[in-house]
C-alpha cells in the first residue's frame, strides 16, 4: 500500500516483467526474474491496472488466446476458459464482444485470463478502483476464493480499508521505498499499539510532560481542551497507570477510553504524512 | 525467444489482421495498382526497350518500388503502439518474451505481404502466358524473392518506428517523417553515400537483374543484393527487439 506515485505500480511492473529494474534482483519462488523469466511468466498471473482488451474481441476469444500464450493447448485453454469465465460470473457473456462490457466486468475478465494455468502467483494492480460496492465484493470474494485454493496473492491498493479486509501481510510503500512489511497485526502495532483517549477537566502542560515521561507512551496528541490522545506500546493495560498518574498531580478525568489502532493509523504513523 | 511464442503471436496477428477491413483493403490497392500497370502496360512498353516482348514482372517490380513503402506504412505504423496505447500488451508481455511478439508481429506482416507479392507474381504469370511472351519464371522468381526483401525492409522500419512510441499518432507522423527522409537521401544521386541507408537503393538496384536473369559474374550480384537487403531488416529488427526491451509497459 502506498500513496499515488508511491511506487505501487512500478513494484508490479517489475515483479511481472513490464518494466526492467535498473539495479537489484527479483525473485519470485526462488527465481531470479533476470534469467528465468520464461519460467516466472508460466507461473504468474497479471491483471493490470487498465483493462487493454481488444474491444472487438468476445470474452472467450481472449482468454483461449492467453491461455495459448501461456503453453496450452487450443483444446485445454478453451476447457479452462470456460470454467474460469463461469467461475468469475461470465459464463454467460462469454460470446459477447469486450466492448460492451462494464469497468467491473473488464476487471473479472481480467482475473479470469490471470488465472488460466493454474498460477502460483496473482498479482493485482488495485483491482477495485473505479468498481461500484456491488463491483468490490464480487472481486473481493473471487480473490478470497482463489486464495483457499492455495494461490498466493499480491495486490496493490491505495484503499486502506480494502487491504485491511483481505489480506494477511502489508508493505507500505514511501516514495519509491519500502519502509515497513510484515503481518496487518504487526502494522497496526508497528510504533504503538494502542491508543488512549483520556479526557481530563483541568488538564495542564505538565500533566501532558509527566505523562510523556511514562515508560511506554510513544507519543500524545492534543485532541481538543480537555482531551489528549496518548499512543501507547505495551501488552499489559496501562489505563489504571495513567490514571493513577493525572490524579495525583491533581487531575480530575472524566473520559479514559482505549482504542486499537487502525490500518490508516499505522499507514500515516509509518510514513510520517501529517495532514 | 520461443518459436511457439512467435508463432500464436503470428496466427493471432492473422486472426485478426482477416477481420481488418484496412489490411484487406490496402493489400487489395496493392495488388490491384500492380494488376493496372500490367494491364496497360503496351502503352508504357517505350519505357522499357527490350526485345523480348512487355516485361511484366520488371513493371510489378516498379510498381512494389515505389507504391510498397506507403502501403506498409498505411498498414503497419500502429501494428506495436497501438498495443501499447490500449495497454493490451501487458497481458502478452506478461505471459512471453518481448522479442516473440516483435518477431510475431513481423512475421505476420511479412506473410501478408509475401502473399501480395505471390498474387503480383501469378498475375504477371498468367499475363506473359496470355500475350503469348516466353515463359520468364526465372524472372518471376527473383521478382518475387526481390520484392519481398525489399518490402520486409520497409516492415522492418515501420515496425521499430512503432515500438518507440505509445501513441498511434505520434507513431504515424514519426513513420511518414521517416519516410520522406529515406525518399530524400535516395534522391540524392549515385554519387552520395547516404543512398546505403535506404532500402530505395537496393530495391532500385535489382531492376536489372528482374530483366534478365543473370549468368557468371551476374549471380554475385544477387547474392551481394540478397544479403544487403537482409541485414538491413536484421539491423532493424534488432533496433525494435532492443527498443522493445528497453521500454517501460
Amino acid at each position: 500500500m502506498g500513496q499515488n506515485g508511491a511506487g505501487k505500480t512500478t513494484t508490479i511492473k517489475l515483479l511481472s516483467g513490464l518494466s526492467t529494474p535498473a539495479k537489484g534482483q527479483i525473485f519470485v519462488e526462488g527465481m531470479d526474474l533476470s534469467s528465468e523469466s520464461g519460467k516466472i511468466k508460466q507461473i504468474l498471473g497479471l491483471v493490470p491496472q487498465d483493462s487493454g482488451f481488444y474491444d472487438e474481441r468476445t470474452a472467450l476469444s481472449h482468454m483461449v488466446y492467453y491461455g495459448r500464450l501461456k503453453c496450452l493447448s487450443k483444446k485445454e485453454s478453451l476447457e479452462q476458459s470456460r470454467v474460469l469465465l463461469d467461475q468469475v460470473g461470465l459464463g454467460n457473456e462469454m460470446f459477447k464482444k469486450v466492448g460492451y462490457f462494464s469497468h467491473g466486468m473488464k476487471t473479472r475478465l481480467g482475473i479470469a485470463q490471470a488465472l488460466l494455468n493454474d498460477p502460483k502467483v496473482l498479482i493485482l494492480d488495485e483491482p477495485t478502483n473505479g468498481l461500484d460496492p456491488v463491483g468490490i465484493r464480487q472481486i473481493r470474494q473471487i480473490l478470497r476464493e482463489c486464495n483457499n485454493e492455495g494461490i498466493t496473492i499480491f495486490l496493490s491498493s491505495h484503499n486502506l480499508l480494502e487491504i485491511q479486509e483481505i489480506c494477511t501481510h502489508v508493505g507500505i510503500l514511501n516514495k519509491g521505498k519500502l519502509i515497513a512489511e510484515s503481518t496487518i497485526e504487526k502494522i497496526r502495532h508497528l510504533e504503538s499499539n494502542g491508543v488512549i483517549t483520556i479526557g481530563v477537566y483541568n488538564l495542564s502542560y505538565e500533566m501532558i510532560s509527566l505523562i510523556e515521561n511514562m515508560e511506554f507512551v510513544v507519543k500524545t496528541e492534543l485532541k481538543a481542551e480537555h482531551t489528549l490522545e496518548i499512543f501507547v506500546n505495551s501488552r499489559t493495560d496501562v489505563k489504571p497507570e495513567i490514571n493513577r498518574l493525572i490524579v495525583e498531580s491533581g487531575g480530575h478525568v472524566f473520559k479514559l477510553i482505549e482504542n486499537s489502532l487502525s490500518l490508516e493509523d499505522a499507514f500515516f504513523d509509518a510514513t510520517g504524512i501529517k495532514l | 525467444m520461443n518459436f511457439s511464442e512467435i508463432q500464436i503471436i503470428e496466427e493471432d496477428e492473422i486472426f485478426k489482421g482477416s477481420k481488418s477491413k484496412y489490411v484487406w483493403l490496402f493489400g487489395g490497392i496493392f495488388v490491384f495498382l500492380c494488376f493496372l500497370a500490367m494491364h496497360y502496360s503496351t502503352y508504357i512498353s517505350f519505357l522499357f526497350p527490350i526485345s523480348e516482348g512487355i516485361p511484366y514482372s520488371l513493371i510489378s517490380y516498379i510498381v512494389v518500388l515505389s507504391i510498397g513503402p506507403f502501403i506498409i506504412l498505411i498498414t503497419s505504423f500502429d501494428i506495436v503502439s497501438s498495443e501499447i496505447e490500449t495497454g493490451s500488451v501487458r497481458y502478452i508481455i506478461s505471459k512471453v518474451h518481448r522479442s516473440s511478439f516483435i518477431l510475431g508481429k513481423f512475421f505476420f506482416l511479412f506473410l501478408v505481404f509475401i502473399s501480395a507479392s505471390t498474387g503480383i507474381a501469378l498475375i504477371s504469370l498468367i499475363y506473359q502466358y496470355s500475350e503469348g511472351n516466353a515463359f520468364q519464371l526465372t524472372n518471376i522468381v527473383l521478382f518475387w524473392i526481390f520484392s519481398s526483401l525489399y518490402l520486409g525492409c520497409f516492415i522492418s522500419i515501420f515496425l521499430f518506428i512503432s515500438t518507440l512510441s505509445v501513441n498511434n499518432k505520434i507513431s504515424f507522423t514519426m513513420s511518414i517523417i521517416f519516410l520522406g527522409i529515406l525518399i530524400f537521401f535516395f534522391l540524392q544521386g549515385h554519387d552520395n553515400y547516404l543512398r546505403y541507408l535506404t532500402p530505395f537503393y537496393y530495391g532500385a538496384k535489382n531492376i536489372d537483374l528482374i530483366t534478365g536473369f543473370p549468368v557468371g559474374a551476374g549471380y554475385l550480384k544477387v547474392f551481394e543484393s540478397l544479403f544487403s537487403m537482409f541485414l538491413y531488416m536484421l539491423v532493424f529488427l534488432s533496433m525494435s527487439l532492443l527498443a522493445i526491451k528497453r521500454r517501460d509497459l
